[in-house]
């Protein structure tokens, strides 16, 4: 359970987790293209229909610099949906695919929205997109369904590799983040007061089982 | 009680089959063609 942060430094402090949070990754500057402002609103309306947040580089400001910012979101939230049209600059769809490779790396979940006229660069021919069209809605709850089934085979494998509780806690983790389930803090609990683990493992663990406090205070707050 | 043996799952997002050691708590390989590993049981998550 080791992070590097972009500086290819490990990362000593707490990672923020955001359980069933999906980090946009489009165009954020203004003016904002006609057809990625309809994309995105009807992308929002049905995360929300299904219970997911929406992250992206603007969200909160911490003071730290951009590309640090956005790793540290990356890495706390369980999947990315990139949206590109054709009326965007190369470097921002470059960005954007950049942003994509990371996601893919850190393991976490990634589909690409493009608008009907906008081609997908050679590289990412094998990266799974979805065409902005009238099936939209359709196509974007079938990728949604399928993450609900992703999380029930993370909680599946996490039971199954108990032998490895490394591995379990991991699994259940990442379930956590697809579903929201809070009933993974007391497994993951219980899991770490029965085995031994070392120091960098224990500290992993419990950066985790932070997310339940500060989930928490959040709630209290509101 | 600790789960034993070879199994298998299917991942929903690639479709692929993952075959795991249960007494090592290891995955051994994923599945590169279309369908499952042969001889190897496949798991499924018991209804609560």
């Amino acid at each position: 359970m080791i992070f590097y942060n972009h500086d290819r430094e490990v990362i000593t402090d707490f990672i923020s987790y955001f359980p069933k949070t999906c980090f946009i990754m489009t165009q954020l500057g203004l003016p904002l293209p006609e057809k990625l402002k309809t994309i995105r609103e009807d992308l929002c309306e049905e995360l929300n229909k299904r219970g997911f947040s929406e992250l992206d580089a603007n969200s909160s400001i911490k003071g730290r610099d951009f590309l640090s910012k956005i790793w540290r979101q990356v890495l706390g939230v369980p999947l990315g949906i990139a949206i590109v049209t054709e009326e965007m600059k190369m470097s921002t769809i470059s960005n954007i695919f950049y942003e994509v490779g990371v996601l893919n790396a850190l393991g976490k979940e990634t589909i690409v929205i493009k608008s009907k006229e906008f081609s997908i660069p050679s590289d990412f021919i094998r990266t799974e997109y979805i065409e902005y069209d009238g099936d939209f809605k359709e196509k974007i709850n079938k990728f949604l369904d399928e993450i609900d089934e992703l999380a029930d085979h993370y909680d599946l494998m996490g039971d199954e590799l108990e032998a490895n509780p490394v591995l379990t806690i991991d699994y259940f983790k990442r379930a956590y983040l697809l579903n929201g389930n809070a009933t993974y803090f007391k497994k993951v609990k219980d899991l770490m007061n029965k085995e031994t683990f070392d120091s960098q493992t224990r500290f992993g663990i419990k950066n985790f089982l932070a997310t339940e406090k500060r989930l928490k205070k959040k709630e209290l707050k509101k | 009680m600790a789960k034993k043996g070879t199994g298998q799952t299917k991942n929903p997002r690639t479709g692929k089959y993952v075959k795991i050691d249960r007494d090592k708590g290891r995955i051994i390989s994923t599945k590169k063609s279309p369908g499952p590993y042969k001889n190897v049981p496949v798991i499924r998550k018991k209804k609560d």
